[in-house]
C-alpha cells in the first residue's frame, strides 16, 4: 500500500535525521568535556581545595558518552536503513545504557554548580589564606591563587573587604588589625605592586582599595563549565528520548 | 589657680564620611575638628585627644601640665590615656584637612624605645569615649564635650560560617525528575515493545513494504 510505504519512508527519514543530530551532538559533547577537563580556569586551586571535583567526574563521563553517542548513531542509521530487528535491538539497549550514564553526568554537574556557595569559599579563605605554618602545598597554592585573583580582578575577599573585619582568620593571627585591616592585595596597586595610598587603603577611602567581592570572578568560570556539561547533556537527552521512542515504534512494526 | 578649661560645645564623633575602615577591631577614625579651637588657641598650644573607657570618662581629670599626660601604656591600668598631640594651628579654619583622624594606627607603639605618648592600637572593643583637650604651657585651656560611646568591632570565628552546600535548587530538582521520568518512560516503552512484538507475531499484521510477504492459508476441508 502506497500510503504506508510513504509512512515508513518518512519514519526512516526522521530516524536517520535524528541519529545524525545525535552523532553531531555526541562529538560536540566530547569536545566540550575535553575542554573542561584540560582547561582549568584560574580559580581551579580553590575548587580543588573544596574537595569537590564532581565537575571533573561529570566531564570525564561526558567524554565517553559523547563518543558512544557518535558510534551508536552510526549503528542506528545502518540499522534503520537495513530494517534489521537485531541491529535495532542492540542499538536500543546500548542507547539506554548511554542514556543512563549521561543522566548521571548531567545531574552531577548540575549539583556541583549548586553546591558552590560563597560561604564555602569564604570559610576556606579565612581558614587558609596566608596560614603561617602551611601544612601542605595546597595552602601555599591557595594563598597565591587568592593574591592573583584579587590583583587581576580588582576585588577583595569573597563578598568584600569587610569579610576580613567580620571574621577572624589565619591572616589576622599574623597581621595586626591596625596595620592590615585587609590584605595588601586588596589595595589599589601601582605598576610596581605597591599600594597607591597605604593610609587611604587602611582607612577604606574609596578609590584606594578594591571594594568588590571576588565571588563573581570565581563562580563565573566555574558555572560556565558546569552549565556547559549539565545543560547541554540535558538537551541531548531530551532529543535522544524522542529518537529512541521513534526507533522503538519502528522496531515493533518490523516483521520477521 | 589657673582658670578651669573652657567647655566648647563641639562633640567629637566618628567620621561621617563613607570610609569602610572607620571602625575596625583596634582602631577608629574621628572627624577632624575644624575651626573648633579658633579664638582659644595660641600658636604654641597643642591639641590632645583624650581616650577613656566609656564607664571611666566621668572620672577623667584633665592633666595640669604635659608631664602629667597619661600615656598609652597606662591605658588598661588608668582606664584612659591621651594621644594625637597636634599643634593647634593644624585644626584652624584655614588649615588643609586630610580625611580623618585615625586613632590606633601606630603599631610600633608600645615597643621598646618608642616614646610615649603615641597612638597605639586599642586593646579591647571598648566602648570608648573621646574628647579633645587644648593644652597650653600653663595647663588645659579648653576642652570639647565627651563623644558618644564608640564600640569597636568584634570579629566572629570562621567556624560559625555555615559552609554546608545549600539545598538543591528547584531547577535541579525539576531537571532530575524530568530525566528520571524520561528514563522510566523509555524503559517502559522497551518492555512494552517487547511484549507487543510477541503478540504481533501471532496476529500477523502486515505493515507494507518492509514486511516479507505473509501467507494466509485457509484450510479447505475436502468437500
Amino acid at each position: 500500500m502506497a500510503k504506508s510505504d510513504d509512512c515508513v519512508h518518512i519514519l526512516q527519514g526522521l530516524l536517520v535525521f535524528g541519529n545524525v543530530v545525535i552523532g553531531m551532538c555526541g562529538i560536540a559533547l566530547t569536545a566540550e568535556c575535553i575542554y573542561v577537563v584540560s582547561n582549568p580556569h584560574g580559580a581551579y586551586p580553590l575548587l580543588k581545595a573544596t574537595e569537590n571535583s564532581d565537575i571533573h567526574a561529570a566531564a570525564w563521563i561526558g567524554i565517553f558518552v559523547g563518543l558512544a553517542l557518535f558510534a551508536l548513531s552510526i549503528l542506528g542509521i545502518i540499522a534503520v536503513i537495513k530494517a534489521s530487528r537485531t541491529l535495532l535491538l542492540v542499538y536500543i539497549i546500548l542507547m539506554l545504557i548511554t542514556f543512563a550514564f549521561e543522566m548521571a553526568s548531567s545531574i552531577t554537574a548540575a549539583t556541583h554548580q549548586d553546591s558552590l556557595t560563597p560561604n564555602v569559599f569564604m570559610k576556606q579563605m579565612l581558614e587558609r589564606y596566608q596560614k603561617s605554618e602551611p601544612n601542605n602545598n595546597s595552602d601555599n597554592e591557595l594563598t597565591k591563587t587568592w593574591d592573583e585573583l584579587m590583583r587581576q580582578n580588582h576585588c577583595c575577599g569573597v563578598n568584600g573587604p569587610s569579610d576580613w573585619q567580620e571574621y577572624t582568620s589565619a591572616f589576622r593571627s599574623t597581621h595586626s588589625d591596625a596595620d592590615y585591616p585587609w590584605p595588601r592585595a586588596c589595595c589599589v596597586l601601582d605598576a610596581k605592586g605597591l599600594p597607591v595610598n597605604l593610609d587611604g587603603c587602611k582607612l577604606g577611602v574609596s578609590g584606594y582599595y578594591n571594594s568588590n567581592g571576588c565571588y563573581d570572578a570565581i563562580s563565573g568560570p566555574v558555572n560556565a563549565h558546569a552549565w556547559g556539561v549539565a545543560w547541554f547533556g540535558f538537551a541531548i537527552l531530551c532529543w535522544t528520548f524522542c529518537v529512541l521512542l521513534g526507533t522503538m515504534f519502528y522496531w515493533s512494526g518490523i516483521e520477521y | 589657680l589657673p582658670p578651669p578649661a573652657a567647655r566648647l560645645p563641639y562633640v567629637p564623633q566618628v567620621s561621617p564620611m563613607a570610609l569602610l575602615g572607620k571602625v575596625t577591631a583596634t582602631t577608629f577614625a574621628l572627624e577632624r575638628p575644624r575651626c573648633v579651637f579658633d579664638g582659644h588657641a595660641d600658636a604654641s598650644d597643642a591639641v590632645w585627644l583624650a581616650v577613656a573607657f566609656a564607664n571611666a570618662s566621668a572620672a577623667f581629670r584633665n592633666p595640669q601640665c604635659r608631664a602629667e599626660v597619661p600615656p598609652y601604656k597606662e591605658l588598661l591600668a588608668a582606664r584612659s590615656y591621651m594621644t594625637l598631640e597636634t599643634a593647634a594651628a593644624a585644626y584652624s579654619c584655614s588649615a588643609p584637612s586630610p580625611a580623618a583622624l585615625r586613632v590606633g594606627g601606630d603599631t610600633a607603639c608600645g615597643d621598646q624605645g618608642t616614646q610615649d605618648p603615641c597612638n597605639g592600637p586599642l586593646p579591647s572593643p571598648g566602648p570608648y569615649r573621646v574628647k579633645f583637650l587644648l593644652m597650653g604651657c600653663g595647663g588645659p585651656k579648653a576642652e570639647t564635650r565627651w563623644s558618644e560611646p564608640i564600640l569597636l568591632r568584634t570579629a566572629l570565628s570562621p567556624s560559625t560560617i555555615e559552609a554546608a552546600p545549600a539545598r538543591p535548587g528547584s531547577a535541579l530538582v525539576v531537571t532530575a525528575s524530568i530525566l528520571a521520568s524520561l528514563g522510566a518512560a523509555l524503559a517502559a516503552a522497551v518492555l512494552g515493545a517487547l511484549g507487543v512484538r510477541g503478540s504481533l507475531c501471532h496476529q500477523g499484521l502486515g505493515t507494507g513494504a518492509f514486511t516479507r510477504s505473509s501467507y494466509r492459508t485457509h484450510h479447505i476441508p475436502p468437500a
